[in-house]
């Protein structure tokens, strides 16, 4: 990539803002910054330097990731960040318990680190032990009891867990930092449809209705799930009840069908279609249209024959 | 005007004008290095973070209770309502911290808020008005009423000089006050340097409200949420997603509806 330093800087700066994590990109941009134009990025360059570490740690390129934790170190001897930093690159390295002690360590001196906190949970989590890191998370809650993103990670830990009630409490969590989020909606009707149950199926279709109306109709995943709820829960409960849930599956697979039909023809030219990521594959397409027209079929079929 | 109706000694430039802006400044960068030493890291409790994310998601739970099952809302607002829940305790602990007096960290704050600000204030202040005292040093190019001759003839108490002339004594805290761009220049946003700030501190004494609000805010977060019922926000939503968007063979199909219905029975 041909850009000059200060054109890199800015841009790692623009990542660092926005947080984004291209760790590829990162170690490429940063490595020349951090090599050769250390003396020109003055106080910017440990901003830099840490950045880049943590992409290259990402990377798995540890020769840069020493020389900018040297620098680091050269220049903070005693920082609690750069120690962290340190513990990091252990766990980059697979030495968990040198990472674990480190972090110990500096819980001890600061309590309301959050960072460090999570960093522990992260420890166990890749480790294996779930149910430690479900421990740890639940006692760091009760303290940062608005952090979404540690209920985003307790939510997927008991989902591996298989302890979906709990799950769901995480979810309803997310819903009320952030009522407008669909994917937030769907993911507590997901959970509610694997609990099961007749009332936890009302609920989760419920919410895959509502994740489909914030996501105005685009949330193909939601659509399908209220397809399935509503279809599934016609089997039972009273005539108008049953007649709704019909019409639902019904209006869910339709639109369902059409997005199918829409997806690879709706782009046109080569340049957009790669701008935007289709993950349905071209060829999976009539296998899924098939089952869906016939989960459709199925539910006209018990239509006619009620 | 023909000629100016008076004529100052340009050794006045040098002597005062000059040195009265280089000492101001001056002073206020030393301010800023010396308030960067001597300010004590403020550290947060566990305890009061738990306290503020408490009453982030008790808000939270206010304001988007509806998007949750009705199940669900009732078991967070009794945990946190009930006798040990969080808000409750939170209503009930007596704000700390009510004297400063009696709380040694806030004392040796203020004490050294005092003595990096108020204090040298005076000192130089003083000095300025001993040494600089009584000299015209300059004049505004425009002409002003008689009544900013207190503003700007500090130290000069004369009847017949012309209001746009600037005394030293007011030169001086005209550069204690105008600084603020250089210094944001110079040493960044958010400098100790700056007079003006401190004065807004000392207006609302920020710091020490904050203190006692906390109680408050429980105490208001406590009454907002027992009184808060729950409405289920997503009553009929399948209907209104299916209507909102009717498909067109849907269209027709519900025109075909009776005729089908008709057929088959």
């Amino acid at each position: 990539m041909d850009m000059t330093w200060d054109e890199a800087s800015d841009t790692l700066r623009e990542w660092r803002g926005m947080s984004v994590r291209d760790s590829e990109q990162v170690v490429e941009l940063g490595e020349r910054l951090v090599r050769d134009y250390s003396s020109k990025l003055q106080d910017e360059l440990w901003l830099v330097c840490e950045q880049v570490f943590i992409a290259s740690l990402d990377t798995g390129r540890f020769d840069l990731a020493n020389l900018c934790l040297d620098k680091l170190k050269e220049k903070f001897p005693k920082s609690s960040r750069v120690m962290k930093l340190d513990a990091m690159g252990m766990e980059a390295e697979g030495r968990f318990d040198d990472a674990l002690n480190v972090y110990d360590e500096l819980e001890k001196l600061d309590q309301t680190d959050a960072a460090i906190r999570k960093r522990k949970i992260a420890v166990f989590k890749s480790q294996g032990y779930t149910s430690l890191a479900i421990k740890h998370l639940t006692i760091y809650l009760q303290s940062f009891m608005a952090d979404q993103e540690a209920w985003m990670e307790l939510a997927d830990l008991y989902v591996k867990e298989m302890d979906y009630k709990k799950a769901a409490f995480c979810v309803e969590e997310l819903i009320l930092s952030n009522a407008f989020n669909h994917l937030y909606h769907q993911r507590y009707a997901e959970i509610m449809y694997t609990i099961g149950g007749q009332e936890n199926l009302e609920t989760a279709r419920r919410y895959f209705a509502q994740a489909v109306k914030l996501s105005s109709n685009t949330n193909i995943r939601a659509l399908y799930g209220l397809m399935l709820t509503s279809g599934s829960s016609t089997q039972s409960r009273g005539d108008t009840k049953a007649r709704n849930s019909k019409q639902y599956a019904n209006w869910a697979g339709k639109m369902v069908l059409s997005k199918y039909k829409n997806v690879w023809s709706e782009g046109g030219t080569v340049d957009e279609t790669k701008f935007l990521p289709k993950i349905t594959p071209e060829s999976d397409l009539p296998q899924l249209t098939a089952s869906v027209s016939q989960m459709l079929g199925q539910i006209s079929l018990s239509d006619a024959s009620s | 005007m023909a000629e100016p109706e008076l004529l100052l000694d340009s050794s006045i430039r040098f002597w005062v004008v000059l040195p009265i802006v280089f000492i101001t400044f001056v002073f206020g960068i030393i301010r800023h290095y010396l308030s960067l030493l001597m300010t004590s890291e403020k550290t947060v409790s566990l305890e009061q973070v738990r306290d503020s994310q408490a009453l982030i998601r008790c808000r939270n739970l206010r304001e988007n209770g509806q998007y949750i099952p009705k199940q669900a809302f009732e078991m967070r607002k009794h945990y946190l309502l009930n006798k040990e829940g969080i808000i409750t305790k939170g209503k009930e602990k007596p704000s700390q911290a009510k004297n400063p007096m009696t709380d040694p960290s806030m004392m040796t704050d203020m004490l050294k808020g005092n003595v990096l600000n108020v204090l040298p204030m005076i000192v130089i202040g003083g000095w300025i008005q001993w040494t600089f005292s009584g000299f015209v040093t300059t004049k505004v190019p425009f002409p002003l009423t008689i009544r900013f001759k207190p503003m700007l003839q500090r130290g000069i108490e004369l009847e017949a000089l012309d209001a746009s002339w600037v005394s030293s004594a007011s030169w001086y805290f005209l550069n204690v006050f105008g600084l603020r761009s250089m210094y944001s220049l110079i040493l960044g946003e958010n400098n100790a340097a700056d007079q003006t700030r401190l004065m807004q501190d000392q207006m609302s004494g920020a710091a020490m409200a904050m203190q006692q609000d906390a109680q408050k805010a429980f105490k208001g977060e406590w009454e907002a949420l027992q009184i808060t019922p729950h409405q289920n926000a997503l009553k009929h939503i399948e209907d209104i997603v299916c209507m909102t968007h009717i498909l067109p063979e849907d269209l027709y199909t519900t025109e075909k509806i009776p005729s089908v219905q008709a057929a088959t029975s």
